[in-house]
Order: structure tokens, then C-alpha cells, then sequence
């Protein structure tokens, strides 16, 4: 056993080296569309770690009508804090909300002056909870709150969370088709090569047969050319990226730096590279397995 | 050995490259097969060494049934049998004793057994001395022993020859059929094809004559009075 496997890689290596133009080409076809698929799956991957760090901290705003009383604020407080997907209810007063603008504007806070607290109106800060915070369940919140006749005005920064979402609802689909036309293409390619390879070869390979080689001992070692080539080519793909999500992240600009200062940009985890590594490898293999069905089998 | 029954082969539309050809072959025989070029007798060989499938009829070698046998087990049977070819097919890249050693290679004997059978069938062949030579550096004769080498370093106890002695002039057929004769004597099988009916005449073995895919006539080779 361990003489059939020595000698079946000794024969794969044999066969690379021999055809070594072919199968840098595969390589190198490898690693493109393994970069432009891990590519996609980077910027998918970290809009979706934004969209979830952007979504832990959504919270609703509810405006009330100015001229509540403050029994039916009350009142309506406990209701909102029964509501379902609710988690806690502040209320704003005018005044708490006149502070906060202070606050914020700090040195410049005399632009508020001569502004009255009444001119604001009070609020509601919802936290919802954390299975109600994406656009369908906060919508079922927020069509909840619209029935409270108090209610004026709802934010909850919508457009954001929609537009993330939809991003990532075309980018998700378009990152598996694409993914999909590749894997063909790949596949495809795989399989030119080791044709290319098992003609270059042909005479020896049905001496092979005719002297009754067994049908693993003639295709095992194009498996192997095929795996190998994707373990490259994916391995290639992966240090690529790596180098250019370095080279991206090193070089963003300042102020765009500062925007994202509270987001970071990741690259891909360890078992996501693990996993389009083997990808790469099963890829390499089912090439060559389709060549190898077509060219290598016995027939009579 | 070998037991053909109403073994047709037909290619495409009604192309007859066969027809109910029936014979057997006991252990130990050797079988000419002649008959003018295109006559079938490749053909017949391809089936023996399940190259082709017969359309109809039964073809049993070596108890392996041709017929009705699986793609997996095609190299089991191509084990017990050496074959010889008219162009040799050998690795013009290796050298002989390569050449020799890679039938064994590709079925799994170790490196000593190799070395060990290589040096030996060698020895029956005459070709010691050019062991280390290219494969190029031979003439026509030399690598028709070559190949007749390789066919029995893994000792088949049935040789088929598929106009072994085609390309070679009189001195090196001789050389070459006097090979097959020691091998006959000591015991395996040969089914030798050949067009070369005065080749034939030569031996008193059992000859069967076909022609246009149908057998004409079996007998004793050296009484066969068709032309080639």
C-alpha cells in the first residue's frame, strides 16, 4: 500500500513537472477565480459584520404630539413597554431632550439660546429586542406604535437598514452565481489541462493498460495533478486577497479612517479560508476526475 | 484456453469485420492466425484481449467471459496474457531494461522482484548486454524482442502476437520465431497472427485460415496450401 502510494505521487510529480506549462495555466486560472470568488465572499462577509454591528445598536424614536398631556404619556408608556419585541421604553421629556442638544453641541450650545425646551417634543427611546432588531420584525413594532394616536412621527433609520439589506440581498445571490459559473469554468479548465497531460502521455498510459495496470494505479495520480493544482491555486488565491485587503486597509484615507473607526474591516475567518481551500482542492479533483471518465477508463 | 463461439463483429452499418468465427484453443498449443491483411485477425486478437466486445457469440479466455465481463475487471484479465505487436509499442524515452520493468511496475511488484525478473527474461531473449541502451539505439529485431520480453516478464500463461515478424527482414524472424518456439516448449499458450502464409508453412502447428472475417479452413499449419 504504501509502495502504490509512494509510487503514485512519485508519478503525479513526475507528471506536473513534465507538463508544467498546462499546469501553471490551470494554476494560475485557479487562482483568479478563486481570488474573484473570495473576493466577493470579503466584502459580503464584512457587510454583513456591519450591517450586524449597525443593527445591535438600532433603536426606535417615537415623537409624541406636543400637546400629550403628561397622564396620557404615562399611560402610554406602559402600554409601548408591553408592546411584543420590546425590550425598554426611556421617555424624553422636552427638557431631557433640550440637555442632551446642549450636550452635544458643547462649546457652541449658546446657538440654543433663547430656544425654549417646549419647542422640542417629547420621545419615547424604544430598544427592541434582538431578534426584532432587522427591517421585517421592526417593522411589525413600529406598525404597532403608528396605532397610538399620541404618536407623531416614527425613526428608526430605516433607509439604512434597508439599503443594507438589499445590498446584501444582491450581493449574497450574486456572490453563489457567480461562484457557481466559476466553479464550472473551473472545473472545465481543470479537465482541458489534464487532457492536454493524459495526451502528451497517451502511449505510456495504454501500455499501462495494456499490460493490466489497474484502473486506480493509471487514474489515481491525475486525481492527485488535479488536487494539487487546486491546493495551489486556492492557496494562491487566499495569500492574494490577503495581500490586498492589507494593501486596501493600509491605505484608506483619513476621514473615511474616522468613519469607520467603529467598524473594522475583516478579512475572511480562518474556517471560511479553510473551507475555500478544500473548495479549491475538491474543485482540482472533480476536473480531473471528468478527464479521467472520459479518457483513462478502460473500454472494450 | 481460449473457446470462441459464433463470435460476430460488426462496426457501424452492417460492416461484418466478424462472422461466427468458433474455435478453441487447449494450454500449451500455439495457433497461427493468417489470412490476407484486413482479413479480421486483428480484430479476433482485440477481442482475446477485450480491446473490442464480439456483437454476438461467446468468447471465453482464460475462464474470463469477454463477453458479459465488467470495465473494472478488464485489467484482471489482461494480466494473464502477454501481448506482441507488429510496431512494438515501446517507451522510445526509457531504455530496455525501463521498458521491461515498467509491465511490472504497473502491477505492483516490488523493486528487487523487478529487478530480479528484468535481468532474467533478458537472459531468454539474448539482450543482456544492452540492458542500459535507449530503445533507439535498437535494431527492428531487437525491439520485437524487447516487446516480447516485456510481454512475458509477468509469466502469462497465454502470449498473443499480433504480426510480430511484419516489419523484420528473414534473419531477424528467424531470431524472432525461434524466441516463440522456446516459449511454446516450455509451455504457454501463443496465438500468433500473421498474413505471412510461407512463415506458416514453416511449422507444424495448427493454423486457421480466415478471410473477409469468416474462417476458411483449420489445420495443420505446414499443410495449409492458401496464399498470403
Amino acid at each position: 500500500m504504501i509502495l502504490f502510494f509512494r509510487d503514485v505521487m512519485k508519478r503525479a510529480f513526475h507528471n506536473m513537472h513534465g507538463n508544467l506549462f498546462p499546469n501553471l495555466i490551470t494554476i494560475g486560472v485557479i487562482g483568479i477565480s478563486m481570488l474573484i470568488f473570495s473576493a466577493f465572499s470579503l466584502i459580503a462577509f464584512n457587510l454583513s459584520a456591519f450591517l450586524k454591528i449597525w443593527e445591535d445598536k438600532i433603536e426606535v424614536l417615537a415623537y409624541l404630539k406636543r400637546e400629550t398631556p403628561l397622564t396620557e404619556v404615562e399611560a402610554l408608556l406602559k402600554k409601548v413597554r408591553l408592546l411584543e419585541g420590546v425590550e425598554k421604553v426611556n421617555y424624553v421629556s422636552p427638557f431631557d431632550a433640550m440637555a442632551f442638544m446642549e450636550n452635544r453641541l458643547g462649546s457652541q450650545r449658546n446657538l440654543l439660546e433663547g430656544i425654549k425646551p417646549a419647542i422640542l417634543p417629547p420621545s419615547f427611546e424604544i430598544q427592541v429586542r434582538k431578534d426584532y432588531r432587522n427591517t421585517t420584525r421592526i417593522n411589525e413594532v413600529v406598525s404597532r406604535l403608528k396605532q397610538f394616536s399620541q404618536i407623531e412621527e416614527i425613526q428608526y433609520g430605516q433607509e439604512w437598514v434597508e439599503t443594507f439589506s438589499v445590498l446584501l440581498h444582491i450581493l449574497r445571490p450574486t456572490q453563489w452565481i457567480l461562484g457557481g459559473v466559476l466553479l464550472i469554468a473551473m472545473i472545465f479548465l481543470v479537465s482541458l489541462t489534464l487532457q492536454l497531460t493524459i495526451s502528451s502521455r497517451w502511449e505510456e498510459i495504454e501500455i499501462m493498460k495494456m499490460m493490466g495496470a489497474s484502473p486506480a494505479f493509471i487514474q489515481i495520480p491525475f486525481y492527485i495533478e488535479g488536487m494539487v493544482q487546486g491546493l495551489i491555486g486556492g492557496g494562491l488565491a487566499v495569500l492574494l486577497l490577503l495581500l490586498l485587503h492589507q494593501v486596501f486597509f493600509l491605505n484608506i484615507p483619513l476621514p473615511i479612517q474616522t468613519w469607520l473607526a467603529e467598524i473594522p474591516i475583516l478579512f475572511l475567518p480562518w474556517k471560511t479560508i479553510l473551507w475555500m481551500i478544500l473548495g479549491a482542492i475538491f474543485l482540482g479533483f472533480f476536473g480531473s476526475f471528468v478527464a479521467s471518465v472520459r479518457f483513462l477508463k478502460y473500454r472494450g | 484456453m481460449i473457446q470462441m463461439s459464433h463470435v460476430c463483429k460488426i462496426y457501424g452499418n452492417q460492416i461484418y469485420a466478424l462472422s461466427d468465427i468458433t474455435f478453441e484453443v487447449s494450454p500449451g498449443e500455439f495457433v497461427f492466425i493468417t489470412g490476407p491483411g484486413g482479413s479480421g485477425k486483428t480484430t479476433l486478437l482485440r477481442i482475446l484481449f477485450c480491446v473490442e466486445r464480439p456483437t454476438e457469440g461467446e468468447a471465453v479466455v482464460n475462464d474470463f467471459h469477454i463477453t458479459q465481463a465488467g470495465f473494472k475487471k478488464i485489467h484482471l484479465l489482461r494480466r494473464t496474457i502477454g501481448i506482441v505487436f507488429q510496431d512494438v509499442k515501446l517507451l522510445r524515452d526509457r531504455t530496455v531494461a525501463e521498458n521491461i520493468a515498467f509491465a511490472l511496475e504497473v502491477t505492483g511488484h516490488r523493486p528487487g522482484e523487478i529487478k530480479r525478473k528484468v535481468s532474467e527474461i533478458l537472459g531468454q531473449v539474448g539482450l543482456q548486454q544492452r540492458e542500459r541502451d535507449s530503445i533507439l539505439a535498437l535494431s527492428a529485431g531487437e525491439r520485437q524482442r524487447v516487446a516480447i520480453a516485456r510481454a512475458l516478464v509477468n509469466d502469462p500463461p497465454l502470449l498473443l502476437a499480433d504480426e510480430p515478424t511484419g516489419n523484420l527482414d528473414a534473419e531477424m524472424t528467424a531470431d524472432v520465431m525461434r524466441i516463440f518456439m522456446d516459449l511454446h516448449c516450455k509451455g504457454t499458450t501463443i496465438l500468433f497472427a500473421t498474413h505471412d502464409a510461407g512463415l506458416v508453412r514453416q511449422y507444424p502447428h495448427r493454423a486457421l485460415w480466415i478471410s473477409e472475417g469468416r474462417m476458411r479452413e483449420e489445420g495443420v499449419a505446414n499443410e495449409v496450401k492458401r496464399e498470403g
